[in-house]
């Protein structure tokens, strides 16, 4: 549980509402590894009183610094989203496990901010062809490199959902499927995945988080084994089969 | 009497009043193998009970904007688990470790308390009568004072380590379910656990948490806090164990002044563990400056 000041370096809007901050701290990217998440303290003053849990989105080992997207959603989002570079901000982490990334065809398939952990995903495995959906073509979160994108008002690429890209795609010439979205979009996803298929996919999941270190079990994840998985510690990257998503909400759990 | 920095509880000296309380430092593993513990007297473990819980559905945790809701729902790996493994791991820990216990049934404390006399870590336990998110024992207890009574009347035959009973906010006397304890043989009382609360979204008229409400943590709560451990403080003749609010130093030294032996943090260590040291250091130029 490494907690460190990190400086912010640029912090800037990709589209309304949704920002990217880079933070300058060697020491954590040199150890981080794509699909881990930080928890950043949000303010300097005791509230919100909790941190807000953020996935790696892309790192720079040569420059350490390392980047996070996340939508403005209330007081939390909004104070790190204004914040000026030269700000110090408490930064846990890299926090819980991440991709399993041995495999060398990868196959990322994302819904919205889903995506905002791929860029670092796909810069750390041999061959990655992306899938992108969201609403609209603003709320797209751009990886870089090729991606194939499915937006529901046809403003970018196909007219549709992330899944419709799935269609004619041979499944079995990947190695391992990376899955990162909103809760129906993931199950989506693995439903559309052959059975003997599933054990290569490994699904991202978010969840609300009070400590980010496994102290609170705040943050449960309904387990295929029964009782619950800590989404901290035991994910927030896990195999689509460790968990049950009949008791998966339709929301942020 | 003049403020100090040093405490002393249950016949052992502390350099310092800080206790982690139940539910905000596991069993006490992540911060012992973070090296955290140092500037801690004591810690004490999530609440354990006689059997594995798997704890409530999520959404567990909802922060609003002056505090944390959460709705846990006392899980733990049970008694038997907490006596084999987890513990054990805790056994050269620079501070001490208490046990929080808690039962659905008055009969289910004891049991508790009667698996974990297995175990030589724990110096003691704390009793917790206050949870505010589960639907059997908790805080339905708490705000009972003849069960207070009967619980620590239990725990008193089951047990010759010293106890607390961690008492609810939520209704009741706290004052009268203080003397209850004390008067069964509690050995401390903490006061007192979180606050009932709890968040909607007004657009579809739905909680966020799954079962409602949960327990509120907040720096808000101090005042709160600082009250029931004076009423309290000056109605028992046992030790004060303050739990609530705390953010700062000097949040530790008004508790104390208010008659607290001891003061746990909770919230403020979740957030940030290395306030522990923080606290310690800010009451020690506190003090030095007055």
């Amino acid at each position: 549980m490494k907690d460190r000041d990190c400086r912010v370096e640029s912090c800037s809007f990709e589209c309304p509402g949704i920002c990217r901050i880079g933070f300058s701290c060697p020491a954590l990217v040199e150890e981080a590894g794509p699909g881990q998440f930080v928890m950043v303290e949000v303010s300097d003053g005791p509230l919100p009183a909790a941190r807000r849990p953020f996935t790696l989105s892309s790192v720079s080992k040569s420059k350490g610094i390392f980047e996070i997207v996340f939508e403005v959603k209330g007081p939390g989002t909004s104070s790190l989203a204004s914040s000026a570079p030269g700000r110090s901000c408490r930064v846990m982490g890299p926090l819980g496990r991440g991709y399993e990334t041995s495999a060398d065809r990868w196959l990322l398939v994302g819904g919205g901010l889903g995506a905002a952990g791929f860029p670092f995903l796909a810069a750390s495995v041999r061959s990655a062809r992306v899938l992108l959906g969201a609403s609209c073509s603003d709320a797209l979160v751009r990886t870089g490199g090729e991606a194939e994108y499915a937006t529901e008002d046809g403003s970018a690429g196909r007219r549709g959902l992330v899944t419709d890209l799935l269609d004619g795609l041979d499944l079995a010439s990947f190695d391992a499927i990376a899955v990162c979205g909103p809760t129906p979009m993931m199950k989506a996803v693995v439903e559309a995945v052959p059975d003997d298929l599933r054990p290569r996919v490994q699904v991202s999941l978010e969840s609300r988080m009070g400590c980010g270190w496994g102290a609170c079990g705040g943050c449960a994840i309904p387990a295929s084994a029964g009782g619950y998985l800590k989404c901290c510690v035991d994910g927030p990257v896990v195999t689509a089969q460790a968990v049950d998503w009949s008791r998966m909400g339709g929301g942020l759990v | 009497m003049k403020p100090r920095i040093e405490a002393s509880l249950w016949g052992r000296d502390f350099g310092n009043p800080l206790m982690l309380a139940s539910g905000t430092c596991g069993y006490g593993t992540e911060l012992l193998e973070a090296g955290l513990l140092g500037d801690a007297a004591a810690l004490v473990t999530k609440a354990t009970t006689a059997r594995p819980r798997e704890g409530n559905a999520p959404p567990r945790i909802a922060d609003t904007r002056f505090g944390l809701l959460n709705s846990i729902g006392l899980a733990n790996p049970g008694a038997e688990q907490v006596v084999e493994s987890l513990l054990p791991e805790m056994a050269f820990a620079p501070c001490a470790v208490i046990v929080n216990v808690a039962g659905e049934t008055l009969e289910e404390y004891r049991r508790v308390v009667g698996i974990l006399e297995r175990s030589e870590v724990h110096v003691g336990y704390e009793i917790n009568v206050s949870c505010p998110n589960v639907s059997a024992g908790g805080m339905a207890f708490g705000t009972d004072p003849a069960c207070v009574a009967e619980i620590t009347r239990l725990v008193r035959s089951s047990t010759g380590r010293p106890f607390s009973v961690k008492l609810t906010p939520n209704g009741g006397d706290i004052v009268e379910a203080a003397k209850m304890a004390e008067g069964e043989g509690a050995d401390a009382v903490t006061v007192c656990n979180t606050f009932l609360g709890m968040k909607l979204d007004w657009r579809t008229g739905r909680p966020v948490l799954s079962r409602g409400a949960g327990g509120y943590s907040s720096p808000a709560l101090l005042p709160l806090v600082t009250a029931r451990v004076w009423q309290v403080a000056s109605a028992v003749g046992i030790p004060v164990i303050a739990s609530g609010g705390v953010w700062w130093g000097e949040d530790v030294l008004e508790l104390r002044a208010a008659g607290a032996s001891m003061v746990q943090l909770g919230t403020a260590v979740l957030r940030r563990p290395s306030r522990i040291s923080e606290i310690l250091l800010e009451m020690r130029t506190l003090l030095e400056g007055s």
